[in-house]
């Protein structure tokens, strides 16, 4: 039972359901629109006390993003950019992408990730 | 009588050893750092639970933002990993952090390994197990800045009634239950919150902590 008991001090940001919300939806993707839901709430929520946490903007704007709601999704990047400082290498790559194109969905492809010469492994 | 005594005293042996394992880590390299923000990469499982990885994702960004670190989305970033091709776990650990770091724009980026993540049936009782490695690399530089190892266990409360027959009854469909729908998610809580406590196994806290002097 003490492993239930997690510590006692009172969070910073708004989260909702947030764990529960990711969790379910990825137990159920076909529910992305419960998720975009509860990310919208949780937005809302956090808004009245300034303490929406780092990530959340994002995360409801790339779902919109998917949805294909771009000029929407542009907005939500923006508003993780204004308030994140640390978000701002992604998010002006997301909302150059959303503005580009209805088709492309990657970031930039110019940038090769995987290093193919250290691939030394048997 | 003695048997209690006993057991009591094994109890109590077994806390003190629990508490007797705690080192302080040399968070010199990570001080030096003075990191802002952390990406959560996707968690390469070793378990043999498919959806432990998805599932683990969503217990970790509100441990590290309420340490006051920017967490990237995780559900974003996976998600972008997948489309560039990237959706191999194993494939991302082995991929250049530095470049990974500038690609998202993070300071650090958090490695997590799912080593166990299951239910184990033995006599009447199930225990459920979540093992995990955490590995904070230098986006800069791709040194290790810290690292912590957590393993939480969980078995289900069997109390006694003092009738037997009803005991046994009430510990194999406890013990039933949890094998069949094992809860994974608090035992994860649970780790993530030990490993990122401070002081304790934890980083110190990033640059939006409310309480960063006094915690």
């Amino acid at each position: 039972m003490l492993f239930f008991i997690v510590g006692c001090s009172r969070n910073m940001y708004y989260w909702g359901n947030y764990n529960t919300d990711l969790y379910c939806y990825y137990k159920n993707p076909e529910e992305r629109e419960k998720f975009s839901e509860h990310l919208q709430k949780i937005i809302q929520t956090g808004e009245q006390g300034g303490v929406v946490p780092p990530g959340i903007y994002a995360e409801y704007g790339y779902i919109l993003y998917e949805g294909k709601q771009y000029e929407q999704a542009i907005e939500f990047f923006q508003k993780e950019y204004d308030r994140w400082p640390e978000s701002q290498i992604l998010m002006s790559k997301m909302i150059r992408n959303a503005k580009k194109s209805t088709e492309v969905h990657t970031v930039s492809n110019d940038e090769d990730i995987v290093e193919n010469e250290n691939n030394d492994k048997p | 009588m003695i048997s209690h005594r006993v057991i009591l005293l094994v109890l109590i042996a077994s806390a003190f050893a629990g508490c007797a394992t705690v080192t302080p880590k040399d968070l010199s390299k990570f001080n030096a750092a003075s990191l802002h923000s952390i990406l959560v990469v996707p968690v390469v499982n070793e378990s043999l639970d498919v959806d432990a990885p998805d599932y683990f994702l969503s217990t970790i960004s509100l441990p590290i933002a309420e340490q006051g670190y920017y967490v990237f989305p995780v559900n974003m970033v996976k998600r972008i990993l997948e489309d560039e091709g990237l959706s191999d776990a194993g494939l991302v650990h082995n991929a250049s952090t530095e470049k990974l770091a500038k690609l998202f724009g993070s300071d650090s980026v958090l490695y997590i390994t799912i080593r166990r993540w299951d239910a184990q049936y033995i006599v009447l009782t199930t225990t459920v197990t979540v093992e995990l490695d955490y590995v904070i690399k230098d986006g800069k530089t791709g040194e290790e800045l810290w690292r912590d190892y957590r393993i939480v266990k969980y078995q289900p409360s069997n109390s006694s009634s003092g009738n037997g027959f009803a005991d046994l009854l009430v510990m194999v469909i406890n013990a039933a239950i949890t094998k069949a729908a094992p809860n994974y998610i608090p035992l994860a809580q649970q780790a993530n919150t030990t490993a990122f406590t401070y002081p304790g196994p934890g980083v110190p806290p990033g640059p939006y902590a409310k309480t960063k002097e006094s915690k």
